[in-house]
């Protein structure tokens, strides 16, 4: 027999005066996964009923995949457990905010920890029974509809484990906070300021780094909460709906659970250390605890002056005064507000003086660290003993990357996972020329990003300007790009172990040629791409433009594309051997048109020699911009003269990394109209090419045609 | 037995409670003095165990009480704003006690109920604030716990209602030995039902005597003397805590028996003498303006 005063007795006593918490809880998992389960079921549905699946197959799967993302990762039910973990965490210790509760539930004879457990029990079986019910519902709702089977039963319990830890954390988070308030309005503000303060404080850092630091990067390194659940839960969610089955889904997910499950034991310690330090007479106030009064100032006027600063600082394009004068005003106005929220009183507004001096104390102290770089982040250079290898990211080359479960990967993740160069003394080679470089006197300048990984295990990335044409820098250059380690975390193709896996189709392009090639034959055209990128470096990308891509199409529309130089003569030989090789160079005999652009850019700079900065811009939104149209186009029609064209011409489609950008002369474009009739394989869906003349390269009678009279 | 010792409680700045000694005996009625602000209900709050002593300690049954649930299981705090549960009756507050104290007498409670007139099936909160003082003494009572600490409680309560709580009181305190500590800023609400008051000024206690003590030991007599010298004579080794005099009556306060007055007026020539009875009030006004407070102002106002 239970004891009148056991346990669970007790719960169920509790459980009476949480009624209103049940019903909102029950209802709102079964509302979103039922609603969640029928929606997308009946999405798939319409879907056949139009036609869309070729097979029975086809559709069941489809209709599995739906069950799975109503039941499994969903990025519709964060906030609602983020709201419910917020309602049971506040409403079960609520009694603490009242003293006529405090005094009715710490007169009688229940333990302080009896209680405490009985209440945060409590509020786990509420989530629980409420989750369950939830997915148990959208499981027979599934079921029936015969679109459940063991991939969406398996997803279903690792987002279920996913979820509960990801309440775990908010509805600890949420004791905590309930322990060291008093009163609802506070405890919900500072439920929200604690969930959001690491996402803000980060942002706030990074903004000033990259407003203030020259070298700061986030290409490779980003500063990302490692805190907070709930950036975890939604900086994640996408890639884990996507996964393609739920072992991978729980390779991503367990262990940012087992990361949630160590801070949600650390809030829990806290928070019934704060329960057991309470003071029953706190009922009713704003903190709980005196002595938190002045560090919840601190920490609410810094990241807010912050915010206030940027706001200004954006909108006053960049004045420094404004943003400091605006920074201390923020962090003041949130100081008196504090205190007024904590006396509940408008005649508070400046008491306590000395702890919002110790705020804006600390807003400037971090405002100067960062404007003047007290501590020598834009000069930071490791010394090479110490760098263990580097990643480098010569600006100029982009690629799409993905890995072994064809989701995409950011290029800089790519990078600093498989780029690791051993011989470090070439790049801090460029990193101290480019500190004493002027990079107003840089020809050509591109940021390089740089990983150093050091020996310590710590890593730090900066961002260095370089000048492409400088000579040295060129050699440098050169000592890097030959590296296979290099060339490895920058072609992924070089990686590829299965380059057939999941290949749609291969073809090789001009610009506007398209001459498909056989899967079969991609290994034997990388095995030739490879033997001429043996004569891959700086020089060779810098002064020559590649002559074509060789496209390798997967599935996700994934692309993996090999750049082919006119000196890459066994992939060019491979190419003509399955004549697929198509030179930059056009025949004349199949162009229809060549239509030449000439902008005149002389003449416009003349007319307006405003920089098209921020100044350009600021004039822009102020008054109407005058601008006067110096272009004229000629389009020719002769063959003879499209013959004396042709020659100067390179294709834009065709992307030619690192290359100089005065290379192509920018003041002409140029649009060449191909032949209906011709039988050269140009993409017949685009009605004309863009092109653009090397430089020095017009032709006079081109020129000519296109000179400005200043007629209309 | 209740031991206070040396009891204080900051609020912030302010002192609510200043070093308060008192001893609560059993089986006897304990009535807190004091105006607004005095700390009855602080001294009660840390008796009852809701709030923590920050010096000083209080014992239950020689069992320190802050968060010792063996010490509360022996008291019964009735708060001057009692909670009850939102959308509660009589029947879910009896419920929930009954829970947590095991010698909860429910027939008793239900008894009671009835005699009262409470509804045991009507919401809590359509109740009147003293039907809900009733309730919360009732549950109270029913709780069986050796000690009731109630915060003014009483004041509110119409004569019939105090009547009967009174008489209930007696009786379980006769039956079980219970002890109820009641506090009040009106002493003429504890009159007729305190056996041992402690007056609380400021934070701290003014005196605490046994009423009874009190009044044994303070006689008011109305006299009218034959000739000044029988007057003196009369008054000469009596402690005269007060002497009025209107025309030839005179009206006087002394600290002594009443056995010792009579034969000592039995002595002299009066032409008119009575002892009379005093009430509380009276009593205080004396005790404290001999230690030279002005009664009147503290709780009477």
């Amino acid at each position: 027999m239970t004891s009148r005063n056991s346990f669970w007795a007790s719960c169920r006593e509790n459980h009476k005066r949480r009624i209103w918490v049940w019903i909102v809880a029950v209802l709102s998992q079964l509302l979103m996964y039922g609603g969640m389960t029928m929606i997308y079921l009946s999405r798939i549905r319409g879907f056949h009923a139009d036609g869309s699946f070729k097979t029975p197959g086809e559709f069941e799967q489809a209709m599995c995949q739906a069950a799975k993302d109503a039941l499994g990762f969903s990025d519709n039910l964060y906030g609602c457990i983020f709201i419910l973990a917020a309602i049971i965490g506040m409403q079960g210790f609520s009694y603490l905010f009242e003293q006529r509760k405090v005094d009715m539930y710490h007169s009688v004879p229940v333990s302080k920890n009896r209680r405490f457990a009985v209440v945060y029990v409590n509020g786990l079986m509420i989530y629980l029974t409420a989750h369950l019910s939830g997915m148990v519902l959208g499981m027979i709702l599934s079921a029936a509809q015969g679109a459940v089977n063991g991939e969406v039963l398996a997803e279903a319990g690792i987002a279920f484990v996913w979820n509960f830890f990801f309440f775990l954390v908010c509805y600890h988070l949420m004791i905590l906070v309930v322990m060291l308030t008093g009163n609802r309005f506070v405890t919900i503000s500072l439920f929200l300021a604690a969930a959001f303060y690491e996402i803000a404080l980060n942002s706030m850092f990074e903004r000033l780094r990259s407003v203030f630091f020259e070298t700061y990067s986030v290409h490779f390194l980003q500063s990302r909460p490692k805190f907070s659940a709930l950036y975890d839960y939604t900086s994640n969610i996408w890639q884990l709906k996507n996964m393609p089955d739920a072992a991978a889904a729980a390779r991503l997910s367990m262990p940012l659970v087992g990361k949630w499950i160590g801070i949600s034991a650390v809030l829990l310690a806290f928070g019934w250390f704060a329960y057991r330090k309470r003071p029953s007479e706190t009922a009713g106030k704003a903190v709980a605890h005196r002595f938190l009064e002045p560090v919840f100032k601190v920490a609410a006027a810094i990241p807010a002056a912050f915010t206030t600063g940027a706001l200004v600082y954006d909108t006053s394009y960049q004045n420094e005064a404004l943003l400091v004068a605006s920074m201390l005003a923020g962090g003041l106005i949130v100081c008196a507000v504090m205190e007024v929220i904590y006396d509940f009183d408008i005649r508070s507004l400046f008491h306590h003086l000395f702890s919002s001096g110790v705020a804006l104390a600390g807003i400037l102290a971090i405002f100067c660290v960062h404007k003047w770089d007290l501590f020598g982040y834009d000069s930071y250079i490791p010394a090479q003993n110490k760098v263990e290898s580097i990643a480098i990211s010569a600006g100029g080359y982009y690629d799409s990357y993905w890995d072994e479960n064809w989701q995409y990967v950011e290029q800089g993740r790519f990078e600093a996972d498989h780029m690791f160069l051993t011989d470090v003394s070439p790049v801090l080679t460029l990193v101290e020329a480019a500190g004493q470089a002027d990079p107003e006197e840089m020809e050509d300048k591109r940021y390089v990003e740089i990983l150093y990984r050091l020996h310590s295990g710590r890593q730090k990335s900066r961002r260095i300007l370089v000048d492409y044409d400088d000579p040295d820098t060129e050699e440098t250059l050169n000592r890097i790009f030959r590296t296979d380690a290099y060339q490895n975390g920058v072609f992924q193709v070089m990686q590829d172990q299965n380059l057939l896996e999941n290949m749609n189709r291969i073809y090789y392009s001009n610009g506007p040629a398209q001459s498909v090639i056989p899967v079969e034959e991609a290994d034997r055209l990388k095995a030739a791409w490879l033997k001429d990128m043996e004569q891959f470096d700086f020089t060779l990308v810098r002064h020559n433009r590649p002559c074509g891509v060789i496209c390798f199409d997967y599935k996700n529309y994934n692309r993996r594309q090999l750049l082919v130089y006119n000196s890459f003569e066994n992939t060019i030989a491979a190419l003509k051997e399955l004549e697929a090789y198509y030179p930059m160079e056009l025949d004349a005999a199949d162009v229809e048109s060549v239509t030449v652009t000439c902008y005149h850019n002389e003449l416009a700079e003349q007319e307006n020699p405003v920089d098209y900065g921020i100044e350009a811009r600021a004039v822009a939104e102020t008054e109407a911009w005058d601008y006067t149209d110096y272009s004229v186009s000629e389009t020719f029609y002769e063959e003879e003269q499209i013959a004396q064209i042709l020659p100067h011409l390179y294709c834009n489609r065709v992307d030619a990394p690192w290359s100089r950008y005065k290379d192509l002369d920018d003041n002409y474009s140029v649009e060449v109209v191909f032949k209906r009739d011709t039988t050269y394989p140009y993409e017949r869906d685009s009605y004309y090419f863009a092109y653009s003349f090397y430089a020095e390269q017009v032709p006079a009678f081109v020129a000519e045609a296109t000179a400005y009279t200043g007629e209309e | 037995m209740i031991e206070i010792h040396n009891l204080t409680k900051r609020f912030e700045d302010i002192r609510a409670v200043d070093e308060v000694s008192v001893e609560i005996r059993e089986k006897t009625v304990f009535g807190l003095i004091g105006t607004n602000g005095a700390g009855k209900s602080t001294v009660l709050r840390m008796i009852a165990g809701v709030l923590k002593p920050d010096e000083g300690t209080v014992a239950v049954d020689n069992m320190p009480v802050y968060d010792n649930v063996e010490a509360k299981k022996r008291l019964f705090f009735i708060a001057d704003e009692p909670y009850f549960f939102v959308n509660s009756n009589a029947r879910a507050m009896e419920k929930y006690y009954s829970g947590i104290y095991e010698a909860f007498d429910r027939e008793e409670f239900y008894r009671y109920l009835e005699k009262f007139n409470l509804d045991r099936n009507r919401k809590v909160s359509t109740f009147s604030k003293g039907m809900k003082k009733q309730l919360a003494l009732l549950l109270g009572i029913c709780a069986h716990t050796k000690y009731i600490l109630c915060d003014e409680t009483f004041d509110g309560l119409d004569p019939v209602m105090r009547q009967g709580i009174k008489s209930i009181f007696a009786k379980e305190m006769e039956e079980r030995g219970l002890t109820p500590v009641i506090a009040s800023h009106n002493l003429r609400e504890l009159e007729d039902i305190c056996d041992h008051v402690g007056l609380l000024h400021k934070g701290g206690v003014l005196l605490s005597r046994d009423l009874e003590d009190m009044k044994c030991n303070i006689q008011k007599v109305q006299c009218v003397f034959g000739a000044v010298e029988d007057e003196r004579k009369a008054l000469s080794g009596l402690e005269v805590l007060k002497k009025e005099q209107r025309g030839s009556l005179c009206t006087i306060t002394a600290r002594s028996t009443r056995e010792e007055v009579e034969a000592r007026f039995a002595t002299v020539d009066t032409i008119f003498y009575e002892v009379l009875p005093l009430s509380l009030e009276e009593i205080f006004i004396s005790e404290t303006e001999v230690a030279g407070y002005d009664i009147k102002k503290l709780i009477l106002g």
